[in-house]
């Protein structure tokens, strides 16, 4: 399998276990959000530019997906890709605990950008309920899924370079 | 120095890409919200492809919720029997009495010559096999597409109530929009015979749970435990499936009208088995007719003129 087709079923498989096996461990509908994990990861691991299209293709996968507002999470995935591309160059890679705790930093600044889409959209909603209601259990979820979401990518990462190299 | 100046080039190029695509994609969210934009081939093409592994999944998924429950039930038998045992004993007593009710209706109905209408439904089960895990939609994903007859805007239900309805039919799977989904509504009316108050049932960001029961005049006569059932305006939705209870009552911010709070008749978590309404057979209104009039005093129906004795001979 090439690396495009390796990177393909990875993130088929993530999204297939977030929405049809974790759901299971649903608090209140919400579940962890595996598609930023690995556009987080990825983005640390490979830079901006493979980040941001990671960011926009698992955003794209999201929203054709599962039916939400069309283009809200290949929006905001973008950015998060391409923020955190930014500091790739700056950090080991082996070096686990950065990439793991701005997923934390991450998943709160995506929330607060679609929160303003949404307001933008013409919803209103109570923001210190609905911070409660969402984003906390989300940011709960997403601390312990972080790590094993980051291992594997940084193995794909490891066996896509190697392959590259060669 | 020449590559330095084609680095900077390369790099404003790239940053006008990204402007380029963070703009369109900004129009995009806009313009689909307003469905002035839709994607629907590729949408299509993504659930074709995905579904196989989501049905996968899911069994996989079931079995394993069926495992934990059944132990989980063993361990909890005893205590489950023995509530078991009262709860009969209960109902035994309200069955008597609920037998009774039911004799005086149908002798009651008989009296007024009152036709129930006949609900009749078309119904495919269907299995969950995805959900959405944002935090700004409600969305499940079933196995079930238009092969098996399903096509957008059919309602879903459960035995228990409303579920929501089909917004995007695949040929394999389709997307159900539930009603807590803030872009959902559903025409809804109070089921207590002394109200009937109707309103309109949304989804609530802010309780993604619970739904909310919108556009209550605020002196209407609703009340906590209230059942609302769906009032069948809109004509998607069926007349008389159960959307939930009302749980407490809030004001407006305007107001003039009052929200109901709904705690919802599905239990929206533990949601497995669906069931998609593909067509519904309810009873068609009888044409409207002209009383019988006594001869010689006729007059038309729709003028209100008195009709002349060959023209009424004419019309007999």
């Amino acid at each position: 399998m090439n690396n495009f087709g390796k990177l393909a079923a990875f993130v088929i498989l993530l999204y297939v276990l977030q929405t049809s096996f974790f759901s299971l461990i649903a608090y209140h509908g919400i579940s962890p959000d595996f598609m930023l994990l690995l556009t987080v990861s990825f983005a640390f691991l490979r830079g901006m530019e493979q980040g941001t299209l990671m960011g926009f293709s698992t955003g794209l996968l999201t929203d054709l997906a599962t039916g939400t507002f069309f283009g809200i999470h290949a929006f905001t995935y973008l950015l998060m890709g391409n923020l955190c591309g930014r500091f790739a160059n700056r950090i080991y890679k082996d070096q686990f605990f950065l990439p793991v705790f701005a997923s934390l930093g991450v998943t709160a600044l995506n929330y607060f950008i679609l929160a303003l889409l949404m307001v933008l959209l013409g919803y209103r909603f109570n923001p210190i309920s609905n911070v409660q209601a969402t984003l906390l259990p989300m940011l709960i979820y997403q601390l312990a899924f972080a790590y094993p979401v980051h291992y594997w990518t940084y193995k794909l990462d490891k066996n896509i370079s190697s392959n590259e190299t060669n | 120095m020449s590559n330095h100046v084609r680095k900077d080039k390369e790099d404003g190029r790239k940053g006008w890409a990204m402007a380029f695509v963070v703009v369109s994609l900004f129009c995009i969210i806009f313009f689909a919200a307003r469905g002035r934009f839709q994607a629907p081939v590729s949408s299509q093409s993504v659930s074709l492809v995905l579904s196989p592994f989501q049905q996968g999944v899911s069994w996989i998924s079931d079995e394993l919720r069926h495992v934990t429950e059944a132990v989980w039930e063993m361990a909890t038998l005893y205590e489950q029997n023995k509530m078991l045992r009262n709860e009969v004993e209960q109902l035994r007593g309200i069955n008597l009495q609920a037998n009774e009710a039911l004799a005086e209706n149908e002798r009651l109905r008989n009296m007024i010559g009152y036709k129930q209408s006949a609900h009749q439904f078309d119904m495919v089960a269907a299995r969950v096999i995805g959900r959405e895990s944002d935090t700004w939609s409600r969305m499940i994903v079933i196995d079930r597409g238009t092969m098996s007859g399903i096509a957008n805007d059919m309602p879903v239900v459960t035995p228990q109530g409303l579920v929501g309805r089909v917004v995007e039919a695949g040929l394999n799977s389709s997307k159900v929009q539930l009603i807590l989904d803030p872009r959902s509504s559903v025409g809804t009316i109070v089921q207590r015979a002394q109200s009937r108050v109707t309103g309109i049932v949304q989804g609530d960001m802010d309780n993604p749970t619970m739904p909310q029961m919108v556009n209550i005049p605020k002196n209407a006569d609703v009340v906590e435990g209230d059942v609302i059932v769906t009032s069948g305006f809109g004509g998607v939705y069926p007349k008389g499936i159960i959307v939930g209870l009302v749980s407490s009552l809030k004001n407006d911010a305007g107001g003039l009208l009052k929200i109901g709070v709904l705690e919802a008749a599905v239990d929206f978590q533990k949601l497995e088995d669906v069931l998609v309404i593909t067509a519904s057979r309810e009873a068609p209104p009888e044409p409207i007719k002209p009383p019988q009039q006594t001869p010689g005093t006729e007059t038309d129906p729709v003028t209100g003129e008195k009709i002349d004795d060959k023209k009424a001979e004419g019309q007999q």
